[in-house]
């Protein structure tokens, strides 16, 4: 299509680049512009330049936040992909073979139903499970002779964010699940069967054949879902209320400090900090993933 | 030709786009019949406040018929958290419930977002009703430090924490009321020796060991610590005997066992309602939990006492009604707060277990509420209120709660806890100078 005739289309594009501008683009702006100042949300914002960025430098908790961030990574990115691409894997194959498609439908509708549920209700279900004296967790740990390992699963400090990331292992898990089972029709049942006659294991089957024909959805999985666990707020706020070292995250701590100390200008800082980690990943996984394919291409 | 179509099309969903973003100023002004009141607090509908303020409602629409009422049930922490934000927009209600001191209603008034009160309150009689130890926590200055300036806020009922305790256990382990701290602290000894846990606490919410860690900070405390660390007027020495007895006496007190191991894993709501079916014996929690207990406990006798051997104690005045600056029917707000101030709301707050301030209290017969309020009456006789101690300086709560359930966890010795207090409080002091 030459240049000429494409350019009749562009006005098509206005109204999305008006949206954006004014959603996104704008606000965005005024966040970086707000993180330059000492501002507690009325009044004049006072322009104090780096001091902000110096003071996240420095400051533990930002640290802190970051760090539990990274652990959320895993609760949310490594963990369930790995574990969706073997359990897809599993269903696709032995379920549906053994037992026919409708009991993998079934399997692949409970796996994926936490991901329908809001994310705030699962999380005060939650909440009620890891209860210290009468959740259910505990009860179930004492009934089965267990209760050495009865915990404070949210109080303690030590434990709380494992807990929470007991939970969003099960919360994320379903999505990577229902996207690789959608990606494994597509692979061609003859090279496992090639593969098979040549004594391949399972696990070489999945690793040599199943992983670099799926690849795509895997990227797009490990990207979606490691945004996520980037900006995540609500299980940490609803389980934890994430106030302490233990369990805060860099969307809670920004939304601390906009709403809560009020220190405007700092939460900016931490958002803005935030938003250029995300679009930094983002930008390398981008990058990662079109070399790659042009890679295969070639 | 059809690329002038396109670029027609395009504009017109543009302009679209721009009005419906744009929005709704273009809304016609609302006329006197569809006037609507809009009125926000979050006291829970069966505590004393909930019933007495529910009846102003209903007193409300009597006075004005032609007026619709569009009450708004919150929540303590949303209030806390986003009241200034609420307060900054357009959206603001006319008259709403916030918590009192110098880092919610302070920041607030000092920030230009509450109505200056006072000559309303002089016109209304709100000033005769009001005693000089409720209106410390109506009145802020400049800098939003309470005691003294203008009137931004009326409360309609005191409060204070104090000990609930269950009757039934202590009659079973021979336990009496204590009258002394040792005494209290024997009591509580007793109940860990005999395998219950002797305080419910529900420290996974961040305020309440704040009032556990204040009741036993005011053992050491005299008035002029109290009012240069609630009014900033003074240095405050936060490794002091008064906080350092605070802060050890608190972790000595996890040590031994007083909360059970698992209190940081329980919310307030869940502490309570331990309370309530009789697991442990006591609760050191506010009055406004007073009504509720009345309602919900059936199966014990419960009775109240305060912190004993010590002159101050942790209360107040209520929380308080304020009105926006942004407000839109500021008549109404005065007319609301009239009725929640009068005799017949007021008398209908005592019975329900409150803590009036304009009550007419022949008419209550309930011996457990006379207990309560001849309780806050002796307080103030004592010139013992002392307040809350997340209050001085905005974000404090953050640092006191956020920092005490650390201290609980075994995660901050109380030396650091100490550093922490010291560090916040003092560099929000020093911003003001």
């Amino acid at each position: 299509m030459s240049y000429k005739r494409s350019r009749g289309y562009a006005v098509f594009l206005i109204p999305g680049v008006l949206a954006f501008l004014l959603i996104v683009i704008v606000p965005f702006a005024a966040n970086i512009g707000i993180s330059f100042t000492k501002w507690k949300g009325v009044g004049t914002p006072e322009w104090i330049g780096f001091d902000n960025y110096e003071k996240a430098f420095h400051d533990e908790l930002f640290w802190a936040s970051f760090q539990n961030n990274m652990q959320l990574l895993i609760a949310m990115t490594v963990i369930p992909t790995i574990l969706g691409l073997l359990l897809a894997v599993f269903l696709y194959d032995n379920i549906t073979h053994h037992f026919g498609q409708r009991a993998t439908s079934v399997f692949r509708a409970g796996f994926y139903l936490p991901q329908i549920m809001p994310l705030v209700v699962a999380a005060i279900v939650w909440r009620w499970i890891y209860q210290p004296n009468w959740g259910i967790l505990n009860w179930l740990l004492d009934a089965v002779g267990l209760e050495q390992y009865q915990r404070n699963w949210l109080g303690d400090g030590d434990l709380a964010l494992k807990s929470i990331m007991g939970m969003m292992v099960w919360f994320q898990l379903g999505y990577p699940l229902v996207i690789f089972m959608a990606a494994l029709q597509r692979v061609d049942p003859q090279l496992y069967e090639a593969a098979s006659i040549d004594g391949a294991s399972w696990i070489q089957k999945v690793t040599r054949i199943t992983v670099p024909l799926i690849r795509p959805e895997i990227y797009v999985v490990i990207l979606t879902t490691a945004i996520h666990a980037m900006k995540v707020f609500a299980p940490i706020y609803v389980m934890s209320r994430g106030t302490r070292r233990a369990t805060i995250v860099a969307a809670r701590f920004s939304y601390k400090n906009f709403f809560e100390v009020p220190q405007v200008g700092y939460g900016a800082t931490i958002a803005t900090l935030l938003t250029s980690i995300i679009i930094l990943l983002t930008a390398v996984f981008m990058f990662i993933q079109t070399r790659q394919e042009r890679r295969e291409n070639q | 030709m059809r690329t002038k179509l396109l670029k027609l099309v395009s504009l017109a969903l543009a302009i679209t786009l721009i009005v419906a973003i744009s929005g709704t100023s273009a809304q016609p002004r609302a006329y006197a019949q569809d006037r609507v009141f809009k009125l926000w607090y979050y006291e829970p509908a069966d505590s004393a406040m909930g019933i007495a303020w529910q009846n102003a409602v209903e007193q409300f629409k009597v006075m004005h018929p032609d007026v619709t009422v569009e009450f708004e049930e919150k929540v303590f922490e949303q209030i806390q958290e986003t009241g200034m934000m609420i307060l900054n927009s357009d959206e603001v209600p006319d008259v709403m419930e916030i918590n009192k001191g110098n880092a919610t209603a302070g920041l607030y008034a000092s920030s230009g977002l509450l109505t200056d009160l006072s000559q309303v309150a002089e016109e209304r009689g709100w000033l005769d009703i009001l005693s000089p130890s409720i209106l410390t926590t109506c009145r802020y200055n400049e800098n939003g430090i309470m005691g003294s300036g203008n009137l931004y806020g009326v409360t309609t009922y005191g409060e204070f924490v104090m000990v609930y305790y269950n009757k039934d256990m202590f009659e079973e382990y021979g336990i009496a009321v204590p009258t002394t701290f040792e005494e209290f602290e024997a009591v509580a000894d007793a109940f860990v020796e005999a395998g219950i846990v002797p305080l419910t606490l529900g420290a996974g919410d961040i305020w309440p060991a704040t009032h556990n860690f204040y009741e036993l900070v005011l053992y050491k405390a005299d008035r002029d610590l109290i009012s240069n660390f609630q009014f900033l007027t003074g240095d405050v020495d936060f490794h002091g005997e008064a906080f350092t007895f605070g802060a050890e006496k608190l972790a000595e007190e996890v040590e031994k066992g007083y909360y059970g191991d698992s209190s940081t894993g329980v919310i307030y709501a869940d502490s309570n309602a331990a309370f309530v079916q009789g697991i442990p014996p006591m609760n050191l929690t506010g009055s406004w939990a007073f009504g509720g207990f009345i309602s919900q406990i059936t199966d014990f006798d419960w009775g109240i006492f305060i912190m004993p051997g010590k002159q101050f104690n942790t209360g107040s005045g209520g929380n308080l009604w304020v009105v926006p600056e942004n407000a839109k029917n500021k008549d109404l707000a005065y007319d609301f707060i009239d009725l929640t101030l009068g005799t017949e709301s007021q008398t209908l707050m005592a019975n329900a277990g409150g803590i009036p301030i304009n009550a007419d209290l022949t008419q209550i017969e309930d011996p457990k509420i006379l207990e309560l309020n001849a309780a806050f009456a002796s307080i103030v006789e004592n010139d013992g209120i002392a307040f809350y101690p997340d209050w001085p300086v905005p974000g404090f709560m953050d640092v006191l709660g956020g920092g005490l359930q650390e201290l609980i966890d075994g995660n901050l010795s109380p030396e650091e806890f100490l550093d922490s207090l010291d560090e916040a409080y003092n560099d929000y002091k020093s911003s003001l100078e």
